[in-house]
């Protein structure tokens, strides 16, 4: 079952007079419960892809729809909330707020979709939450600790716990391990195998071999189009 | 619910946001205290120009003053007896004040009164001292001094008259209206200068020959010690004081020498306007109509001079508009001119073509407009400053905007709206306008409280910092009232300033492009 499909993305930036046609009409299908690895050469724009499958960038031309629903014909608000709900996102460089430790980290996108009044009425089970998912990732006794408190690898993992705090259908990472040390790495990798397995449906962009190789499939992005 | 959570993490993370509750603080503290200050000058002014004044005035401003005026008084309140209440006569003059003891002098404006009509007019025995620790003891007549005795247990009494209106007030006291920069010392009686210390041995009673009495404006020759207590010991109730004046003619002219009038200190009086107080003293009307050669004269051909007065004061009766009766006291006026026509001669159509009839507060417009002015230009002053602040925090706010742009996209990546992004940071602006607003309130209304003991404690310090001087102000002390509107509208003012201020960094906030700033560290 196709969870996300992509047809016919074009995404150009324009650098002063020069036009750089990243995407060139990309076409992609994210089966449901699988893990997808899009590698490609530095800048070919795999991370604009993985933004536009997220709903966090537009391409100028295309569509992606996910779970059937067209992303970009919905509105600023649906999509706001579909990123919200639908999506978890995973940076290479982690991302986590540094005013705030790491249970509040993970809570983030629970209180970005919840009123105060729904809040005061759910934080307890959303707190339970939170910290059950720190656990399965290895960081229950880091809850009260600050980002910069932690490990690369450890951030890493609490931007994970983060993503999938919301149960999001999509989980979308972006060279999960590329600030990492190989051993922190496989660590991360693991977490995301156990995710997936648990049916996760989990799209990994990166530029090394073994990482793409441990996905259930491989597709290579090349001159703004995947490659078969 | 994250608005709220992140506008208070960044709240208490960013110390920037400190400078910014400063600058609200410092802002409403000062708008607070000049606004206050130029509000209760301008209401004071308000209040205490109607002062020693009636509701209408009539006079034709000429130190001769104008005949017909009993007859006028008279017709008016046949005319009008629905509108008009009291109508008292004033005389003013000048001349000079001489304590004979220490020969102190001093050029002062004399105010002739019917002291009873005149007290119906206007306020003017609310401003008296004596009058109000010893209730209807002031009068303008005849008196004697009053001499202090001792009792049996060897305690100072005063004559019976005096005791007995002591009592009196002390029966009636209202606690809370006594004003104690009057009281000089705890023990009143001695400083009122009844007793002192040359003690009579034995029964109290009145010493001298009978005087005219005389009222005193209270910085005419009291002065404050550093509390701002008068100190009246140098001049004791009923002591002798001579008034020398100069009688003027319906023309103009001086009509004989100088005259020494030997009078009463019977009591001082003291409106809180230093320029009436530092120079008005009060004497009977009857007494110097004729000393001022303003009463009846006799003229070569046996016949009298008409009696004159320089001003009619007309208070209307309760609930009356002298707004609207003013016209009407004109009209009465121009009918009144009528049926003296032909009867006058040419010096007394001159003074009494001359009579204008005004409100008192055309009176004090010019006065009271150039404050009111001043009061507009404040408050052009504060919309300055008020921008002033907006940009401070609209700058510390861009500050921390720029600085937080990945938190933004990191936030916006999890699902914010744009709206939701905009909304921490005007939160951020209102909360600090109401942090700021409330520390300034509370440093402003203690400021203001206290401004006149930190004004004297600075004057202590270096006397140039004596920045409220009577003599310019009007007044003898700082008003320090704070109305609970001129709060409510500071407050509100720091609130919409702080979260303008925050308008422009929160809109750049919601224009943030997440993935621009989250592909990179
Ligand atoms: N805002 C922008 N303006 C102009 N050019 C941009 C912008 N964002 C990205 N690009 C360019 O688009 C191309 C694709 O960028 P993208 O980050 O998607 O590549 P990538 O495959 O993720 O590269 P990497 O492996 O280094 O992360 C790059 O050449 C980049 O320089
Ligand atoms: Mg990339």
């Amino acid at each position: 079952m196709v969870l996300a499909r992509a047809t016919k993305l074009h995404k150009t930036y324009s650098l002063g007079k020069t036009k750089v046609n990243v995407l060139r009409g990309v076409n992609l299908d994210v089966q449901q419960g699988e893990m997808l690895a899009i590698t490609g050469a530095s800048g070919c724009g795999k991370s604009t892809l993985l933004h536009i499958l997220g709903a966090l960038d537009k391409p100028d031309q295309g569509t992606v729809s996910l779970g059937g629903e067209d992303l970009f014909a919905a509105s600023t608000w649906r999509r706001d909330a579909i990123r919200n709900k639908d999506v978890g996102f995973v940076f290479q460089f982690y991302h986590l707020l540094p005013e705030f430790n790491v249970l509040e980290n993970v809570l983030m996108p629970r209180l970005v979709g919840t009123s105060m009044t729904k809040w005061f009425a759910s934080s307890r089970s959303a707190r339970a939450k939170a910290a059950e998912i720190l656990d399965t990732v290895g960081l229950k006794d880091r809850l009260k600790h600050r980002p910069k408190e932690l490990s690369g690898g450890e951030r890493q993992r609490v931007a994970i716990a983060r993503a999938i705090m919301n149960e999001p259908r999509f989980l979308l990472a972006d060279e999960p391990t590329g600030n990492l040390d190989a051993k922190m790495g496989k660590g991360i990798m693991e977490c995301l195998r156990g995710l997936n397995r648990n049916g996760q449906t989990i799209v990994l962009v990166t530029h090394d071999p073994n990482i793409a190789n441990q996905a259930d499939r491989q597709v290579r992005l090349v001159d703004g189009r995947i490659e078969a | 619910m994250y608005k709220l959570f992140l506008t208070f993490r960044y709240l208490i993370s960013k110390w920037v946001a400190v400078f910014s509750i400063l600058s609200v603080w410092l802002c409403v503290a000062m708008v607070l205290i000049v606004f206050s200050v130029m509000d209760g000058f301008l209401d004071n002014i308000k209040q205490h120009s109607r002062g020693l004044l009636g509701d209408i005035i009539i006079d034709n401003s000429t130190l001769q003053g104008f005949p017909y005026y009993e007859e006028f008084s008279a017709y008016l309140k046949e005319k009008m007896p629905e509108e008009i209440d009291v109508v008292t006569p004033v005389i003013y003059s000048y001349g000079i004040l001489r304590e004979p003891v220490s020969s102190f002098t001093k050029p002062v404006r004399i105010v002739a009164i019917d002291f009873d009509s005149y007290c119906a007019v206007n306020n003017f025995r609310e401003s008296l001292y004596y009058d109000r620790y010893y209730p209807d003891t002031t009068s303008l007549g005849l008196v004697q001094q009053p001499v202090a005795g001792i009792d049996m247990k060897g305690n100072s009494i005063l004559p019976e008259r005096l005791e007995a209106a002591h009592r009196e007030y002390l029966k009636n006291r209202d606690e809370d209206k006594v004003d104690h920069t009057d009281i000089a010392e705890p023990d009143y009686r001695s400083p009122h200068g009844v007793g002192g210390f040359e003690q009579h041995f034995g029964l109290p009673g009145y010493e001298g020959n009978p005087l005219p009495g005389i009222i005193i404006g209270t910085d005419v020759v009291f002065s404050r010690d550093r509390n701002g207590v008068y100190n009246r010991n140098i001049l004791d109730r009923g002591a002798e004081i001579v008034l020398t004046i100069l009688p003027l003619t319906s023309r103009g002219t001086i009509a004989e020498n100088p005259i020494p009038v030997a009078m009463r200190n019977i009591d001082d009086s003291r409106t809180k306007v230093y320029e009436i107080d530092k120079i008005c003293v009060y004497v009977d009307f009857k007494l110097f109509q004729e000393y001022l050669s303003m009463g009846p004269l006799e003229r070569v051909d046996g016949s009298f001079t008409e009696p004159r007065a320089s001003q009619l004061l007309v208070s209307l009766k309760d609930g009356k508009d002298y707004n609207k009766a003013l016209p009407k006291i004109e009209e009465v006026w121009n009918e009144f001119l009528g049926t003296l026509a032909g009867n006058v001669t040419r010096y007394e159509a001159d003074l009494l073509s001359g009579v204008g009839v005004d409100t008192w507060e055309t009176r004090q417009q010019a006065f009271i407009q150039a404050v009111e002015k001043e009061k507009v230009l404040v408050t052009i002053l504060f919309g300055i400053i008020s921008v002033v602040a907006i940009v401070l925090i609209g700058v510390v706010f861009y500050m921390i905007v720029l600085q937080k742009t990945r938190d933004i996209g990191i936030i916006k990546s999890l699902g914010a709206t744009s709206v939701g992004v905009a909304m921490i940071f005007i939160m951020y602006g209102a909360i600090i306008g109401v942090i700021g607003g409330i520390l300034g309130i509370l440093t402003g209304t203690t400021v203001v409280a206290n401004i006149n003991e930190i004004q004297s404690w600075l004057a202590a310090f270096n006397p140039s910092l004596q920045v409220w001087s009577p003599e310019v102000y009007t007044f003898d002390r700082i008003p320090s009232v704070v109305k609970p509107s001129v709060i409510a509208a500071v407050f509100l003012m720091a609130v919409l300033t702080s979260t303008l201020g925050a308008l422009v960094p929160a809109m750049k906030a919601a224009w943030v492009w997440p993935v621009k700033t989250l592909r990179y560290e």
